[in-house]
């Protein structure tokens, strides 16, 4: 168990990530701009002209920090090395998408590929990576070593994928992953666990919240899928390495809610901008309405738009307000589990 | 002030407390019934991987179970066809 300090100095190390991912977010906003990588943004009026893949500076942050605390807690190198892996090549097959846009079902298969670090690592190192007893809430746990494993890819999957679907609006994604991470972290804290699930959730709340300040309403830095694959890998791949998973699937309700309805009515992998039914569009006060289209998906945001049109700020409002809630139900999920 | 749909959020909040009782029970049932029963005879060739295959299709039909009931609360609290005439 580590001691209060180790754990300060671990949460300290790790808010090293909010400066560091706003600079960089900085510095990918001139050099993206530079080199004419935008991005428009279709919820405002007047569609400006917005830097893409800034979100790259999440990863990298995530990596840098990885890797100074693999050097002061080697006996964690194991664990940092598999995540830096699986967010390393998640970021990379966000990057090839951003630059050549592959077809809507390629991004789960690649990622798939992305998770198996986690797994190869387990299996030459076992129980120093991942744990094959899976813990669940008021009963104890039960031990899968067959399924728990071959289960680790997918999962990664799809909480990369997740966190990609649901970033449509401004500061989406980066402000409901910092509440999810910023409960998980309180969980740890409380349940005094290990420094290395408490440096990975706190490098991911600062980097989120780093990105977060220039990615708010009105946005001024997109993150692109290098940026939303890269971080929902992250967080899958952190509940893994923390025995967090029960917690995280309920604080990413809001998450499988969207993807859920989404993939149910399109039922197939597809780029929201190769959908012929959008789910929301711009009326001409700047507010945004629900379709009507029984063809378009019941995306997260149509939900929030049922019975009267709202502003971009008012349904982002409503989206924190879910994860709130959801976060807290996650939090208290972790503390009901043994 | 950004005031949000809080109708809609209420239903949200509503909706995502049920499911995580239903995960609860699920996870309860998985961990205390199906879990240690002995589906198949773990002395035949593969018998665990069989046994183990079972219990994850049970598992899988309980999440199937619970993303169905997911979706009929959305859709009945969300997106009810109105009456016409």
């Amino acid at each position: 168990m580590p001691t209060g300090l180790e754990q300060s100095f671990t949460i300290l190390l790790a808010m090293l990530a909010f400066p560091l991912s706003l600079i960089l977010t900085r510095f990918f906003m001139s050099f993206n701009s530079a080199r004419g990588i935008f991005g428009i943004d279709a919820h405002k009026l007047d569609k400006p002209r917005i830097p893409e893949m800034c979100g790259a500076a999440i990863p990298i942050t995530l990596l840098a920090l990885s890797a100074v605390y693999g050097a002061f807690y080697p006996q964690h190198r194991l664990m940092i090395v598999a995540f830096v892996l699986v967010v390393g090549s998640s970021a990379l097959v966000g990057a090839v998408d951003d630059k050549y846009r592959m077809r809507g079902i390629y991004k789960p298969l690649l990622i798939v590929l992305c998770g198996m670090p986690v797994v190869v690592l387990g299996l030459f190192f076992p129980g120093e990576v991942y744990n094959h007893t899976l813990r669940v809430p008021l009963f104890g746990g039960f031990n899968l070593p067959i399924i728990y494993p071959l289960t680790i890819p997918i999962a990664i999957s799809v909480t990369s994928n997740t966190v990609n679907m649901l970033d449509p609006l401004n500061g989406t994604m980066a402000g409901s992953v910092a509440i999810v991470a910023a409960s998980l972290l309180i969980g740890a804290v409380l349940k005094n666990s290990e420094t290395g699930p408490i440096f990975l959730f706190a490098s991911l709340l600062f980097a989120s919240l780093g990105f977060f300040y220039f990615n708010r309403y009105p946005s001024r830095a997109f993150a692109g899928n290098v940026g939303q694959l890269s971080v929902g890998a992250a967080l899958g791949t952190m509940v893994i390495l923390g025995r967090f998973e029960i917690a995280g699937i309920v604080a990413m309700f809001p998450h499988i809610q969207n993807s859920f309805f989404f993939l149910s009515r399109i039922k197939r992998f597809v780029e929201h901008r190769e959908l012929g039914a959008k789910p929301t569009r711009l009326s001409e006060d700047g507010r945004l309405v629900a379709s009507t289209d029984p063809q378009s998906p019941l995306t997260l945001v149509r939900t929030l738009l049922v019975g009267r049109p709202s502003s971009e700020p008012e349904i982002v409002s409503g989206i924190f307000a879910l994860f709130l809630f959801s976060s807290a139900l996650g939090l208290l999920t972790l503390l009901l589990t043994g | 002030m950004n005031i949000m749909n809080r109708k809609v959020v209420s239903y949200q909040v509503l909706i995502f407390s049920t499911q995580w009782m239903l995960m609860l029970i699920g996870l309860g049932l998985l961990s205390q019934n199906i879990a240690p029963a002995k589906i198949l005879d773990l002395n035949f060739p593969f018998g665990q991987y069989f046994d183990a295959g079972v219990k994850a299709l049970v598992a899988l039909f309980l999440s199937v179970v619970w993303l169905f009931l997911w979706d009929r609360q959305v859709r009945v609290l969300f997106y009810r066809e109105k009456p016409t005439g």
